[in-house]
């Protein structure tokens, strides 16, 4: 089979993940599909359905993209603003440990479809052999995150051939941008392969809930290190440059063994003075880091071939001892199916890390800063709330089509946005009890500043509820929905959230009276939440 | 099983003068029925005919246009939350949370009816070992098989003792042994005074369960009795209820003029 022709066929099987990917996992079509059940008018519906998804995957890629080269180009933005202490090498590194956090996460959103076999079940009935059934599952893969890597080797390798002017720094930064990609898909891959694995697994083993709680975690320390990279020279070691150059202490030569930083000395060994020891460390460590490429690309294509085959993740099956159920009423019942669901999907699961993400984020915010100043609280707190609000859109995602099934239950809307607005606000909690826990080791400008986190529990919540209820009438009307539509939810959500801090500033700003700041935040706040509660109780 | 649903003369599903639109297309057109306790009432059509629109609209999940419908005397319109308390519905395909195991989605169904712990235990015991649910109990919904699927769906829609089943195509993708399990039990609901209404395009099946039956075409119920019933209100009595479909929605020229074609397209090849 021809390649171009092998890729022409690939689009079936990636439109196939894609139709999955936004109709079932954001789960958008399937809450207005009933009724609309006639002949021809549904299959019309369907194919007008499955196109918009195209369309929508294909915009939703090109702004993942363009991010993605935006975030790659930032390290190196500041060579040119001639940031203090932070040269080439600092820049390379940061921006391929900032792509590859990137695409993995990218990547981990799609595979989710892919790695199941019904992605290329249409497929494996055409009289196609293994090799080119592998071929096409293969391209349908690519098709996911094409523009995304492509866009961010191209602008990478352009960076360093006008920053470098050397052929040779090109060609490296080439490979290395490449072999990012390779580790990034293997990164998502094995991921999402575990996930599914532990998944399909089943039964009631607690070590199973455990593994699935370490990979979350896991997840999102991996997030954590990708923010905190990119933070580095920013906040924690202005001098990374000259750590990373120096051969002052062996610890320092040792860091061009980390994968992101040995390409960044090498290419900058290429033209300026890097000590040799330093050189030698890291290019022995891109050395090795080219035969783990070579190793993790054959380990996609294997698992790519696997999957294609049927062979992706291995279904065991549990005996069970008893057929004991245990009903535990609405409230809970539906928060223990949202976090089931939820965590059990590895497109939506990461949204649990976010508690840790933002306590760590808080600690990073602070850990330069004497005092923990009104201004630091504020930013601190509405970043963690603006997290937690993530987590609304990704446990309604994760309902998906089973929504429709709950439609036939006895429940009233009110049922459905409670508990997902309560799951949401739960993540929102660490955020206070991080800021409370820091001013315990250092002094508050202010007392009652330390109430503006709890405060914000109230707007957590109202926003959490606005956002269920506009994305539920959305879904009413059956329509599938870009990435655009999602922000448009959070938007209002990050307005509920930032009023009442305004509140406070505008206050602050009026009286110079923290007492009187925070109650007018209260009002506010409080006000948001009655808001809420009313629209909540016409459910 | 113990609860008995009564043996009264008021009908548990009660459907008057009902029509149903979806922009210019009529899928409903003044349907009028009535399941009694105690019976089983077969919707009989063919694919689009309307059959799962009318339990969609019974169920409160689509508005009707005009008419009214009772269940156990509630309107599902003005009383949705009741009225599916008192239903078990299961869907043409099985819908079901796919990462959930079957334990997981079960126990949210009950949670959500607000079902006894003791009652609702035994109720899944009998059922889930009946279907032979062992291996597949703990198992994620996603690995199951249709046939599995449809099992999982209609343990859901007996968990809570309703009063009235809603069965669409129940049988789609069940073994022998099950479906001859699920047809003893819609005769059980029936027996302790329990209304079913069974979707189906199957003759045979229909004819198994039913205790009377309605033929919907095109959005009208254009007949409606017992099987002898409507045998008599065709000319050809004594014929399957296949035949008498057929000849109701006046299409048993037309499938033979379909057959004489596919014929000769089929053998066409052969005779070259």
């Amino acid at each position: 089979m021809k390649l171009s022709e092998a890729w022409r066929l690939s689009k079936t099987c990636y439109r196939e993940m894609v139709y999955r990917s936004l109709a079932e996992e954001r789960g958008r079509m399937w809450w207005g599909a009933f009724g609309r059940n006639r002949q021809g008018k549904e299959s019309q519906d369907d194919l007008e359905l499955t196109n918009r998804a195209l369309r929508i995957a294909k915009f939703d890629k090109a702004i993942v993209a363009f991010f993605n080269v935006v975030v790659s180009l930032a390290p190196f933005a500041s060579l040119f603003l001639g940031s203090p202490g932070f040269g080439l090498t600092s820049a390379i590194s940061l921006s391929l440990a900032v792509t590859f956090g990137f695409t993995a996460l990218y990547a981990i959103q799609t595979l989710s479809s892919f790695m199941s076999p019904e992605s290329s079940a249409l497929m494996s009935t055409m009289p196609l052999n293994r090799d080119e059934f592998s071929l096409i599952t293969l391209f349908s893969f690519i098709r996911s995150f094409d523009y995304m890597v492509i866009g961010s080797i191209i602008s990478q390798v352009m960076l360093v051939a006008y920053l470098t002017a050397s052929p040779v720094a090109t060609l490296i930064m080439f490979a290395a941008s490449t072999v990012n990609a390779l580790f990034a898909v293997a990164v998502a891959l094995w991921f999402s392969r575990i996930f599914q694995r532990n998944m399909l697994r089943g039964g009631r083993s607690k070590a199973n809930t455990v593994l699935r709680l370490l990979f979350i975690l896991m997840w999102g320390l991996l997030l954590v290190a990708v923010g905190f990279l990119f933070s580095i020279p920013w906040y924690i070691v202005p001098n990374l440059q000259s750590t990373l150059l120096s051969a002052a202490h062996l610890w320092n030569s040792l860091l061009g063994l980390l994968y992101p930083f040995s390409t960044g000395i090498v290419i900058t060994a290429l033209v300026s003075n890097v000590t040799f020891i330093t050189l030698l460390v890291a290019s022995a460590a891109m050395v090795g880091y080219a035969f783990l490429a070579v190793f993790a690309g054959k380990w996609s294509l294997g698992m790519v071939r696997a999957v294609s085959q049927g062979a992706g993740v291995n279904i065991t099956r549990v005996t069970a001892k008893d057929f004991s159920v245990n009903p535990r009423g609405q409230l809970l019942g539906y928060v223990a199916k949202d976090l089931k669901v939820a965590s059990r999907n590895p497109a939506t699961a990461f949204f649990f890390a976010l508690p840790v993400l933002e306590t760590v984020i808080i600690i990073l915010l602070d850990s330069n800063i004497g005092t923990l100043r009104t201004a630091l609280v504020l930013s601190g707190t509405s970043l963690g709330a603006i997290f937690a609000l993530l987590l609304p859109l990704a446990l309604l995602s994760a309902e998906g089509k089973g929504l429709e099934y709950t439609k036939t239950l006895p429940i009233s809307s009110r049922r459905i946005v409670v508990p997902k607005a309560l799951v949401s606000t739960a993540t929102y909690v660490p955020v206070p009890i991080a800021l409370a826990t820091l001013s315990l080791f250092k002094p508050l400008t202010s007392p009652s500043s330390l109430f503006i986190p709890f405060l914000i529990v109230l707007p957590v919540a109202s926003a959490s509820i606005f956002e269920i209820k506009l994305f539920l009438r959305t879904a009413a009307k059956g329509k599938i929905a870009s990435v655009f539509n999602d922000v448009e939810k959070l938007t209002v959500g990050v307005v509920v959230i930032l009023v009442p801090e305004v509140a406070y500033v505008v206050g602050f700003l009026a009286t110079f009276n923290h007492a009187f700041s925070l109650l007018a935040m209260s009002a506010v706040a409080f006000a948001e939440f009655a808001v809420a509660f009313f629209v909540l109780r016409r459910s | 099983m113990q609860r008995k649903f009564g043996s009264g003369s008021e009908p548990l599903i009660e459907i008057s003068a009902l029509t149903k639109q979806f922009g210019s297309v009529q899928a409903l057109s003044d349907v009028n029925l009535r399941v009694m306790p105690g019976e089983v009432y077969g919707l009989l059509g063919p694919n689009g005919a309307g059959k799962t629109t009318t339990i969609k609209t019974i169920l409160g999940l689509l508005e009707p246009t005009s008419g009214w419908i009772k269940v156990v005397g509630l309107d599902p319109a003005k009383n949705p939350i009741e009225v599916k308390s008192k239903i078990g519905y299961v869907a043409e395909n099985p819908i079901v949370y796919d990462s959930l195991s079957t334990r997981d989605f079960l126990e949210f169904v009950a949670s959500i009816r607000k079902t006894d712990k003791a009652s609702t235990n035994e109720l899944v015991a009998q059922l889930a070992s009946a279907f032979d649910m062992t291996q597949y109990f703990d198992s994620p919904i996603a690995t199951l098989s249709l046939g599995m699927k449809q099992k999982v769906a209609l343990i859901a829609s007996l968990i809570h003792q309703p009063p009235v089943l809603l069965l669409d195509e129940p049988l789609n993708g069940l073994d022998a042994k099950s479906s001859r399990i699920v047809k003893e039990l819609i005769g059980f609901h029936a027996e302790k005074g329990g209304a079913v209404l069974f979707s189906t395009h199957i003759m045979e099946v229909a004819q198994q369960v039913c205790t009377r039956i309605g033929i919907i075409y095109q959005g009208k119920v254009i007949a409606e009795g017992t099987l002898d019933e409507l045998r008599s209100k065709t000319e050809g009595s004594g014929g399957t209820l296949e035949e008498v479909f057929l000849k109701l929605t006046h299409e048993e020229s037309e499938v033979a003029d379909t057959m004489r074609m596919l014929r000769e397209a089929f053998f066409k090849n052969e005779a070259k």
